[in-house]
């Protein structure tokens, strides 16, 4: 015996390090380190159960459960020794087997290259020792399934929680925001950024609907520590985040952008929804083994979504993972579920995957009662405007039959009295004092010979002449229509016509009435003082081209009351007045396939602004 | 001296147009409806019809057909206070269409210009 360890001091040294929060690699090495120091052996280690090889003396120790014991006294019997075991055979050496009932870690060994005996006592403590290091082995393996335990639990909560917060709505835009925030929040799934694309049946392609995420490292990190201050359960993060958060974000306008067609198989996004599983995607322009084969358009992603994610969703292209889910709603797929970690590069784990997956499946049921719902609600919608217009149009219709004939029953005595009123008029001599009631007579005649033709031009269906028509000639025609009178108070007005115009196809005569009906409703109501501006210009809606025919007057507005009703026919605030000019007004322009609106200010005056098609550029 | 069937169903509107077109000169006739028209027609052989549209028996538009038939020279002005059948009637068969009204310078004016006295 050369050395005599300090048995006690040993065991407590190892078992400090055993209960220390060190790696288990670090605890191992600082164990087997103190022994070999308070041995003073050459080496000890610990042989991993996968280290150890078939048919080698190690295996027949590990079968046997006994440890072996080589010194002078105990000479080793050179049997069935593996070549890769030689190295471990010296003059004196100890293998003891790590082993319980159920498990084993393995076999410690310690060796000596001076021949030696292994006393009772160093034998006694270096069982204890081996214990010990087994013991820390297997520690760290409970620990290692306790912490996958309680992640999984975790997980299964969000899930439940998600679960419910999904079940207190139907709304579409809640719910899509809720299930990619809850992918996105650290006690969820954690993924940087979550975006969300739906399948197209109609169009047949995959449609980019909704994304969330940090639009940059600096914002992911302000997000983050926010989030770690915050408390409650993840439903309450995703009701929180969701009332914060207006979803303006960059990233969102990108995705929103992407379009794919199923037809491109390339495609990841298409593969994802045409092949029903997940991929897991890792990009690396270096390690030969990620890359893919390379798309028409030279990304490297085998796949169009490729081009968007290297040329949009990625800032650095070299190195980007990301991993799409079929989205799954009752038998089909819906859509695909797009995750990444951009800003903190944490690898994305088949576990991540499986989890992923198994979320989807509530999100897709509810998004898909979303939008089933949302479908049903636009339907409805659609339903009762439809309804409301039938209504107007069955009312319009009636009324059309009905003062069409009026009219007619009306014109012939009219004609009869005004005529003979004039003959009358022309054989009274100038001073007569009856040539007042003749005139009179004539006059209102007059009159109601006006009205019926108002009435005749609303309700009759005059067929539309259609022409190729630039509305700023249009409207300086009405405005010379005005009448002196109406023009020489003190009316400033204010003409804005823009020259980039375009043409719009329209009757010249239908259109000529409606603008100088609404200006000189205008005029009229600004009696005599006020400015009025009219403005001409074009605009882009939803990539059709418009022309925007803005009147505004400081008429002191519409009472709010009445907005309701300026539309319909016969409704007037005016004296002498019949109420059709708006109407008028109101069927000229929906003729046309237009809009009109009213911006209203009682008080200080109104705009009226009305919206044409532009004549698309091929056609002129 | 120019001659003007006036065909009407009301009795106030024939009365007016004779008087009214008498004073202008013309030698006016009037008939109250489509199959009486037709039968002056051959007698008073008219230089001009005004034609009223909504008549009970056989109507403008039927009159204008019939009429057609034997007479395609004849000037024949359209008298309704209906509007809608203008582009039609003056497009088709003929040769002007007046909305009634009370003052009856238009009326007066086509005439004058379809027949030539200005």
């Amino acid at each position: 015996m050369s050395a005599h360890p300090d048995g006690y001091a040993l065991l407590k040294e190892i078992i400090d390090f055993s209960a220390s929060s060190l790696p288990i690699e670090t605890k191992l090495e600082k164990i087997l380190q103190c022994i070999t120091d308070g041995f003073q052996s050459d080496r000890s280690l610990h042989l991993r159960p996968e280290a150890i090889l078939k048919d080698g003396f190690l295996s027949r120790v590990a079968e046997e459960k006994k440890p072996l014991w080589v010194d002078e006294e105990r000479p080793f019997q050179e049997e069935g020794v593996l070549a890769e075991e030689r190295d471990l055979l010296c003059p004196a050496f100890g293998c003891i087997p790590l082993s319980d009932e159920i498990s084993f870690q393995g076999i410690f060994y310690i060796g000596f290259s001076k021949g030696r005996t292994f006393s009772s006592s160093e034998i006694e403590l270096l069982l204890l020792l081996a214990k010990e290091i087994g013991a820390t082995i297997r520690n760290d393996q409970l620990h290692r399934v306790a912490e996958d335990h309680e992640r999984r639990v975790r997980q299964f909560s969000t899930l439940w929680e998600l679960n419910k917060a999904l079940l207190t709505t139907v709304h579409f835009e809640r719910i899509v925001h809720m299930t990619l925030t809850a992918i996105t929040i650290g006690d969820g799934l954690g993924f940087n950024r979550a975006m969300l694309f739906l399948v197209d049946e109609k169009g047949h392609v995959v449609k980019g609907t909704m994304a969330v995420g940090p639009n940059s490292a600096e914002e992911a990190g302000k997000i983050w520590s926010a989030l770690s201050q915050r408390k409650g359960n993840p439903s309450e993060l995703v009701a929180q985040l969701e009332s914060s958060t207006e979803n303006h974000s960059i990233l969102n306008s990108i995705v929103k952008e992407i379009e794919v067609p199923l037809e491109h198989e390339q495609c990841i996004l298409s593969r994802t929804v045409l092949e029903g599983r997940p991929f897991n995607i890792r990009l690396s322009f270096e390690g030969e083994e990620w890359v893919q084969t390379r798309c028409e358009r030279g990304c490297a992603l085998s796949s169009e979504v490729g081009c968007y994610v290297s040329e949009h969703l990625s800032r650095n292209p070299k190195i980007y993972a990301f991993a799409t889910i079929p989205l799954w709603g009752k038998g089909k797929v819906i859509g695909v579920i797009l995750v990444d970690n951009l800003f903190n590069r944490n690898p994305i784990t088949d576990e991540d995957i499986r989890y992923l997956t198994m979320f989807s499946s509530q999100a897709g049921l509810a998004i898909e009662n979303a939008l089933l719902y949302r479908n049903l609600e636009e339907v409805h919608q659609e339903l009762k405007e439809a309804q409301t217009f039938l209504v107007h149009q069955e009312k319009m219709a009636a009324l059309g039959e009905l003062s069409t004939s009026i009219a007619h029953e009306i014109r012939n005595p009219l004609v009869s009295i005004g005529g003979f009123a004039r003959r009358l008029d022309r054989t009274l001599p100038a001073d007569a004092s009856e040539k007042r009631y003749t005139r009179t007579i004539v006059k209102e005649v007059e009159r109601v010979e006006n009205i019926l033709s108002h009435i005749l031009t609303y309700t009759q269906d005059e067929a539309i002449c259609v022409k190729t028509l630039d509305l700023r000639e249009v409207m300086e025609e009405s405005l010379s229509m005005i009448s002196e009178g109406l023009r020489n108070g003190g009316i400033q007005l204010v003409k804005t016509f823009s020259e980039q115009t375009p043409a719009v196809k329209g009757d010249y005569y239908q259109l000529k009435q409606a603008f100088f009906n609404l200006v000189s409703n205008a005029y009229e109501s600004m009696r005599g003082e006020g400015r009025l501006s009219i403005r001409i210009h074009p605009y882009k809606k939803n990539g059709a081209s418009f022309v925007g025919v803005e009147v505004e007057d400081t008429g002191g507005g519409i009472d709010p009351e009445a907005l309701h009703h300026i539309f319909n026919p016969f409704y007037t605030t005016k004296d002498n007045r019949l109420g059709l000019g708006l109407p008028i007004i109101h069927k000229v322009v929906t003729s046309h396939q237009g809009q009109i609106e009213v911006d209203n200010h009682p008080g200080s005056g109104a705009t009226f602004i009305l919206t044409f098609p532009a004549q698309e550029e091929k056609e002129k | 001296m120019k001659r003007i069937l006036v065909v009407d169903d009301e009795e106030s509107i024939r009365l007016l147009y004779k008087e009214e077109l008498e004073e202008e000169g013309f030698v006016v006739e009037v008939a109250r409806d489509g199959l009486e028209a037709l039968q002056r027609l051959p007698l008073f052989k008219p230089d001009l019809i005004t034609l009223d549209i909504k008549m009970p028996g056989l109507n403008g538009i039927e009159t204008l057909k019939r009429i057609r038939e034997t007479e395609r020279q004849i000037p024949i002005v359209m008298c309704s206070a209906y509007g809608e059948y203008k582009q039609d009637l003056t497009t088709w068969a003929s040769d002007a269409y007046v909305v009634k009204c009370a003052d009856l310078t238009e009326l007066k004016n086509t005439i004058r210009r379809l027949l030539g006295v200005l």
